[in-house]
């Protein structure tokens, strides 16, 4: 790779890793492993409680305000992805900026539902399992999409954004 | 760039493989559920044991309680539809 820069900061990739880490082992972990189960959801929850502030205080490409686009925006640089002449960018582009944030909030709530889960008050309650499941299946469906488009951006840019978000390292602008 | 599709796949892997097991805690051989004592005589006997009952649901032919015991502590116990006697459940992992 040519002159590559520096976009994704250790704290990004380490809170991503860990994030795919913690959701898939507690999707494995639903029957039967309860008390691994609650660990893992805390995990993840450490994960969004430390990446919510760092997309204000952390490195450019980790910020919110520098890839959560308005709608009308997003909504253009679609129409430019499915027309096949959208530009590139070094952080997220704008869908992939919304999926962050829907990705973030769905762990978040699939989160916060399993703790109630576990309160004296709400333990075995039938109403928060299902919105605890629902919000689970939601987050496989958010993760399934999140998939499709790296995969789609990283044929269509030609770079290994499963890579980039290992080493931190994509190609240039320009 | 294949390597994208073989690490994205892997994930997807990982994650669908955790999919498969949907096991509870404990089974039970009870039969029609005609021959079950009532779920009521249940809860009257637990709640006169000093629990406090916030879910009752069937599992594996067993009656399957959430309920906070006389100590206080959160439990998830199996009962046996015909005798009410507890069921034996795996360890908590």
């Amino acid at each position: 790779m040519e002159t590559a820069v520096k976009v994704w900061d250790p704290l990004v990739r380490i809170c991503h890793w860990t994030l795919v880490a913690s959701v898939a082992l507690a999707w494995a972990t639903q029957e039967g492993w309860g008390a691994w189960h609650e660990w893992i959801g805390y995990v993840s929850l450490a994960v969004v409680a430390v990446r919510l502030p760092w997309g204000f205080l952390g490195t450019a490409a980790a910020r919110f305000v520098m890839f959560v686009r308005p709608p009308g925006e997003t909504l253009a640089y679609a129409r430019r992805v499915l027309a096949g002449g959208e530009e590139r960018h070094l952080g997220h582009n704008p869908l992939g900026g919304w999926m962050i944030v829907l990705l973030l909030g769905n762990v978040l709530l699939v989160g916060l539902s399993g703790w109630l889960f576990t309160t004296d008050r709400y333990w075995g309650v039938k109403w928060v399992e299902d919105i605890h499941e629902g919000l689970s299946n939601s987050l496989m469906a958010l993760v399934a999409l999140h998939l499709a488009g790296v995969i789609f951006t990283s044929f269509r840019q030609r770079e290994n954004l499963v890579a980039a978000m290992l080493h931190g390292r994509k190609r240039p602008l320009h | 760039m294949k390597n994208v599709v073989m690490m994205v796949s892997l994930l997807a892997g990982l994650l669908a493989g955790g999919s498969s097991s949907a096991t509870g805690l404990a089974t039970c051989d009870s039969g029609p559920k005609e021959s079950w004592q009532p779920q009521e005589k249940l809860e009257k006997m637990l709640v006169a044991k000093g629990w406090r009952i916030n879910r009752v649901k069937e599992d594996g032919g067993c009656y399957e309680v959430y309920a906070i015991n006389e100590k206080g502590q959160r439990v998830e116990a199996y009962f046996h539809p015909k005798t009410l006697e507890s069921v034996p459940t795996q360890p908590r992992r």
